[in-house]
């Protein structure tokens, strides 16, 4: 089987030389259907860069890059969009919610742009939001929601389409520990039931739930191994970050 | 994303952020107020105009000194005024039957007083027939007869203005009013006539044309009407007319106008006056959009992120476009409403102290000259919006 996404060489530079970042430096990496995979490393080693790239949300400087056999390269701005939209979840660290909006009205988001109608929509987002527990905060904004409540309608929001692949860049970066554990349940949950996660995590306890784990430095994949996931998220971990 | 959609969640993006949507809109309101009030009054001054001419009838002529030129250039001519008593009495002598009346007008400005009140005001010097053919009535008092008008008599017809401002609290009729030092008596005061165009018509005082003629000195007369027998009959009247004329004027020191032709040269005067108000409120609506352009660039850079987050969650470039574009043409086209509702609030105020009219299209100007604004001065922000790459975006703070 063809790997879902598939990096080949890719470099990204930012800037003009002599100032320029080399973000990413050839990096070639292949994720399957159904992984999980948690990416871990300091802080400017290229994690976010090379997140953007696979979510379509970046082009790379140099280098190639397919998802599900089709060259980014190649796709139009409306195609990236509609990927963007169909197949892709996206979670942030800051949760990126729109503010003084409901919660049922930022799950519906994406919704509206893949032309659902106003009923559907509604209902799908609801459902959403049951599923991560937040059933009794359809109509809460924001501003009235913990944290962790926040990321988790985030979470909803990413599901609703039912994306193949969920890309999570420091989902639990703002979350105190025990959020950070209901979180990454969802996120164990959703890989359960056969969705792609990928991951960017600083702490390496997170990292461990992942069924593989690569390790960056200096805009490189420094390695790349298999992990056994621990079945049971442990509750003691270092405090924030 | 269908189009529903698209302005509801533009109302809902207005609806978040009131206060800068009601300053966004402010600029337009303005404007448009601005034009629906100054169309308002010219066309309250036009309606004014047309409705006294209709008075008249349409079986009359006049006579005006110099040529008259019709069009937005012409104007009342400004040569040497040359129409005398003389030339109408001529006229009522050697009058066909098409003919059936002939009166001079003098209108001067004077000082009048009474006790040790004065004012300005317009005196007007005309036959009795004029009340009826005007359809001018006195309140109070009576107007003055033919045999009044033959004798010269002293004797006063005042306005509203002049009433209240000479006589206060008294009743004018009875009482005595001096005109240029010389002391007529008051017979009545006329029914209210409101305000055209800025002028208080109320502001008159009328008088004999024989005790005019008197009281100028001079034999000259600012106009002469003549009414024919019917409409059918004007040609007749006005070739007649012409001939007197040509007796003892050159072609040049005269104009002969039928009413209809005196009525459309005024109105095309306000109509370009009109145009010219418009014009000038149209400016201050191109700023109102200005502003609109202004906050809208505000608003998409503050809102750079949610763009950025809106393209990660699958937002086309024409779906951001169409959201911002939307938003600004719905904010002026609520402008728009808001200043047409203000501009007529604003005329029905006015109409207190002169006539105003807003007309349909003035309505249907404002709303469609606001909503294209909105797209015109939308379209930058908007594609700005639509441009932004999503990952710059999301990592704007
Ligand atoms: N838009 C950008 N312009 C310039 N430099 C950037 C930009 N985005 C990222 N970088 C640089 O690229 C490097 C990798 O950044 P990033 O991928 O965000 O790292 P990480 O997510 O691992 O912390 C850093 O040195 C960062 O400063
Ligand atoms: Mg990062």
């Amino acid at each position: 089987m063809n790997a879902a996404l598939d990096v080949k060489k890719i470099s990204k530079i930012y800037g003009e030389p002599p100032n320029e970042t080399i973000a990413l430096k050839n990096v070639s990496l292949q994720i399957k259907e159904g992984e999980f995979v948690a990416i871990i490393g300091p802080s400017g080693s290229g994690k976010s860069t090379l997140m953007n790239i696979l979510g379509l949300l970046d082009i790379p400087t140099s280098g190639e890059y397919f998802f599900e056999n089709r060259k980014a390269a190649n796709l139009s701005q409306n195609d990236l969009a509609k990927l963007r939209n169909q197949k892709i979840g996206f979670v942030f660290q800051s949760f990126n919610l729109l503010p003084r909006t409901s919660s049922l009205k930022n799950v519906e988001l994406p919704l509206i742009y893949s032309g659902v109608g106003k009923k559907e929509r509604e209902q799908k987002a609801k459902e959403m939001l049951e599923r991560v527990g937040l059933g009794d905060k359809l109509f809460s904004t924001p501003a009235k929601l913990s944290g962790g409540q926040q990321q988790r309608v985030a979470i909803a929001r990413a599901l609703v389409n039912d994306p193949f692949v969920i890309f999570a860049d420091e989902p639990t970066g703002n979350l105190d520990t025990r959020s950070s554990s209901d979180i990454m349940q969802i996120f164990k949950d959703l890989n359960n039931e056969g969705r792609t996660i990928v991951l960017i995590t600083h702490e390496i306890d997170i990292a461990k739930l992942a069924s593989r784990i690569l390790t960056m430095r200096d805009g490189q994949i420094v390695s790349d191994v298999k992990n056994r996931p621990k079945k049971q998220i442990i509750k003691s971990k270092r405090k924030g970050v | 994303m269908d189009f529903s959609e698209v302005v509801r969640s533009a109302i809902e993006a207005i609806k978040i952020n009131k206060l800068r949507s009601a300053l966004t809109a402010l600029g337009v309101i303005i404007g448009v107020a601005a034009i629906i009030l100054l169309i308002s009054i010219s066309a309250g001054l036009q309606k004014y105009i047309s409705g006294q001419f209709e008075k008249l009838g349409t079986n009359s002529i006049f006579i005006l000194p110099g040529k008259f030129r019709p069009g937005p250039q012409g104007g009342p001519p400004r040569a040497v005024n040359k129409l005398t008593f003389k030339i109408a009495e001529r006229i009522e002598k050697q009058k066909n039957e098409a003919i059936i009346d002939v009166s001079p007008f003098v209108e001067i400005d004077v000082t009048v007083s009474y006790k040790n009140k004065s004012k300005i005001t317009t005196l007007a010097g005309v036959k009795p027939t004029y009340f009826v053919l005007s359809d001018i009535g006195a309140q109070t008092g009576r107007t003055f007869t033919d045999r009044e008008n033959q004798v010269e008599a002293k004797m006063a017809v005042v306005g509203q203005t002049i009433a209240k401002d000479l006589y206060q609290q008294e009743n004018p009729v009875g009482k005595v009013i001096l005109i240029s030092k010389k002391s007529y008596r008051v017979l009545g005061v006329l029914e209210p006539q409101g305000r055209a165009g800025g002028i208080d018509i109320d502001n008159q005082v009328l008088i004999p044309l024989n005790s005019a003629r008197k009281l100028t000195g001079t034999d000259q007369v600012n106009s002469i009407l003549v009414r024919t027998s019917s409409a059918e009959t004007i040609p007749q009247a006005k070739e007649r007319v012409e001939k007197i004329l040509k007796q003892s004027l050159s072609e040049d020191e005269f104009s002969i106008l039928t009413q209809e032709q005196l009525l459309s040269s005024i109105l095309q005067i306000i109509g370009v006056l009109t145009v010219a108000l418009g014009g000038i409120a149209a400016i201050s609506l191109i700023v109102g959009g200005v502003g609109i352009s202004n906050i809208m660039l505000v608003s998409v850079t503050e809102r750079t992120r949610e763009i950025g987050l809106r393209k990660a969650l699958g937002a086309r470039p024409r779906d951001i476009l169409s959201q911002f574009l939307t938003e600004a043409v719905i904010l002026s086209f609520l402008g728009g409403a808001i200043g047409v509702l203000i501009g007529y609030l604003g005329s029905l105020v006015l109409s207190n102290f002169l006539q105003t009219f807003v007309p349909f299209w003035a309505v249907a100007l404002g709303l469609g000259f606001s909503t294209v604004v909105g797209v015109i001065f939308g379209v930058a922000p908007a594609l700005r919006a639509a441009r932004l790459q999503p990952v710059e975006a999301l990592r704007h703070e």
